[in-house]
């Protein structure tokens, strides 16, 4: 899509033409009916026609989200805005599957048209494995693929035609008990991909998958699990953008990566939930013997997220980095951030995030950074840099580091910092007007994160931020 | 390392737990079908008390962050722990259960 710069923009004509916010017609096979209860549990395992061990751990997960108490940190007053009672727990959008493009009902292909995926991600990459609703409609796994013995699906798939693999795995990085949250993905999660790739094997293309929320206060709770076997090599990538609604809506995610002995996984995340959204994920990976994680972690959007990619670097020379950028416009708080144990002698990590508050909107980064006693010659350095572009923005860093290994390095930077005048100045003195001189310190600004995307995502992402950008200055 | 007598086999039905203190050692005591196991009662993960936590059949559940250990070796299951359990040795003699630490 272009965006004029040059014509005048007000923020409510850009709220009217948010090309994420407009809304399809509500075209439902199953939805539940709000709030949640043991037999909305059963009554989702029982659709799924899901083994009994997955019933049982569903509705363990329900008692233990039941019991659990909100988080007592964080932004407690927007949290307390969530109303449990309210919100659709289970939506099914078509009966089936779908295996082949043509065959997505027609309503779908406008949403995900008008959301402009980029046409090598339907028809080319690797997997394609589009979430619309609660359930994969589509998803399609190329011959490649398939030769190499690399297992990418849905969840719900995976738990009945891989039940060794997801037993084995499902879980363990994050049990329900973990938080409140993981608790309620637990017992009602929808979707979600599933990868194992086998020892050795190199996925040469990233391996895709995107996004939607399109019903009124419906939760989505997609569940991811990517194995990694030894020396094996993935990319995955997951696009988030969600339309606009009058009332809230709760996306709680829950994403566990494992990297056996010298594998690697990439994971990139781009979110732009729209403004009521809230987006409270659990996010954490382990990484063995000389493996490597990396979270590529964009967030634009969303009334409140929180979220903490966290990697556990369990053997040794294993090596964790978390690319983090976060975006909080008007009435949002983007409180995001990254967890690194080094728990192994020799493991290294880094971690970089950049955030922008603009027009009222708020940033925290949160992280913590834990080096176990033993884990000699352990490496860590922590980059958080916060632009705050008015004076109703603000930013808090908080970052937490336990270290009880003496015989470790540990380094920690931080600035804030405002856009100077000089610099706008300068820019304008060479013929751009202040919005186009703004968005373009915002996306430099955000340049190390941006140069780590696939290209569409590049530009889509540097869209975004310009028009963010604009919505603060129109 | 000496033995202590913490219970008696008929308080401690199998599937269930009991905190002792012994010397200012928290320990926890659990019936795994019948067989008795000694673990310490503090989570590796954030220092606090499992007892509040659940047996599921060798496994000790903790009750804030779900990490789960198995109570035979202390071994840390699932994150977020990730260090083992100290285990004690525990003795049935009659009636009585003896723990050594």
């Amino acid at each position: 899509m272009a965006v004029n710069l040059q014509a005048p923009v007000s923020p409510s004509d850009l709220i009217e033409d948010y090309r994420h916010g407009f809304h399809d017609a509500e075209n439902y096979v199953f939805k539940s009916d709000k709030g949640l209860t043991p037999e909305i549990v059963e009554r989702i395992s029982a659709m799924k026609d899901e083994p009994a061990w997955m019933r049982e751990f569903r509705l363990k997960a329900y008692e233990l989200f039941m019991a659990k108490p909100m988080p007592t940190w964080g932004d407690t007053a927007l949290l307390s805005e969530i109303d449990f009672g309210n919100i659709h727990y289970f939506v099914k959008s078509t009966d089936q599957t779908e295996r082949s493009w043509d065959d997505v009902p027609e309503d779908i292909k406008r949403t995900f048209d008008r959301l402009g995926i980029p046409e090598a991600e339907r028809k080319f990459l690797s997997g394609v494995s589009a979430q619309y609703e609660s359930e994969v409609v589509y998803h399609s796994t190329t011959k490649a693929l398939d030769e190499q013995g690399v297992l990418f699906c849905d969840m719900d798939t995976a738990v009945k035609q891989y039940p060794d693999i997801v037993r084995k795995y499902f879980a363990t990085v994050i049990p329900p008990g973990d938080n409140k949250f993981a608790a309620l993905n637990s017992a009602v999660w929808s979707g979600g991909s599933f990868i194992y790739v086998p020892p050795g094997v190199t996925v040469a293309m990233p391996l895709q998958a995107y996004f939607r929320i399109n019903a009124e206060n419906m939760g989505q709770f997609e569940r991811t699990l990517i194995i990694a076997d030894k020396g094996a090599k993935v990319h995955y990538i997951e696009g988030c953008t969600a339309p606009k609604f009058s009332t809230s809506s709760l996306h709680s995610a829950v994403v566990e990566l494992i990297a056996l002995e010298g594998a690697s996984i990439r994971y990139t995340t781009i979110q732009n939930w729209y403004r009521n959204i809230f987006n409270l994920v659990t996010k954490r990976a382990v990484a063995h013997a000389n493996a490597t994680i990396e979270w590529v972690d964009g967030n634009i959007g969303s009334r409140l997220t929180m979220k903490y990619p966290s990697i556990y670097l369990m053997g040794e020379g294993a090596r964790g980095e978390v690319l983090s950028m976060a975006f909080a416009g008007e009435g949002q708080h983007q409180d995001a951030g990254a967890k690194v144990i080094h728990v192994a002698p020799r493991t290294t990590s880094v971690v970089t995030n950049k955030s922008v508050s603009a027009h009222g909107g708020k940033t925290t980064y949160r992280g913590l950074v834990e080096v176990h006693a033993g884990a000699v010659g352990a490496k860590t350095r922590v980059r958080c840099d916060a632009l705050i572009m008015d004076e109703e923005s603000s930013s808090d860093t908080k970052p937490t580091m336990k270290i009880h290994e003496q015989r470790s390095t540990v380094e920690h930077e931080a600035s804030v910092s405002k856009i100077g005048e000089e610099q706008l100045f300068y820019a304008m003195s060479r013929g751009l007007s202040e919005a186009d001189a703004t968005a373009m310190i915002v996306n430099g600004f955000f340049d190390f994160f941006v140069k780590e995307l696939p290209m569409e995502y590049a530009v889509e992402l540097n869209r975004l931020v310009k028009m963010e950008m604009e919505g603060a200055v129109g | 390392m000496a033995k202590h007598r913490v219970a008696k086999v008929s308080e401690i039905t199998p599937g269930t737990t009991r905190r002792v203190v012994i010397d200012s050692c928290e320990v926890l005591l659990c019936n795994v079908g019948g067989a008795f196991y000694a673990i310490e009662d503090v989570c590796t993960h954030d220092g606090g008390p499992l007892d509040q936590g659940t047996l599921e059949g060798e496994c000790v559940v903790c009750p804030r962050h779900g990490a789960t250990f198995d109570v035979r070796t202390g071994d840390a299951l699932t994150l977020p722990a990730v260090i083992p359990l100290m285990t004690f040795p525990v003795t049935v003699h009659d009636d009585d259960i003896f723990v050594e630490v």
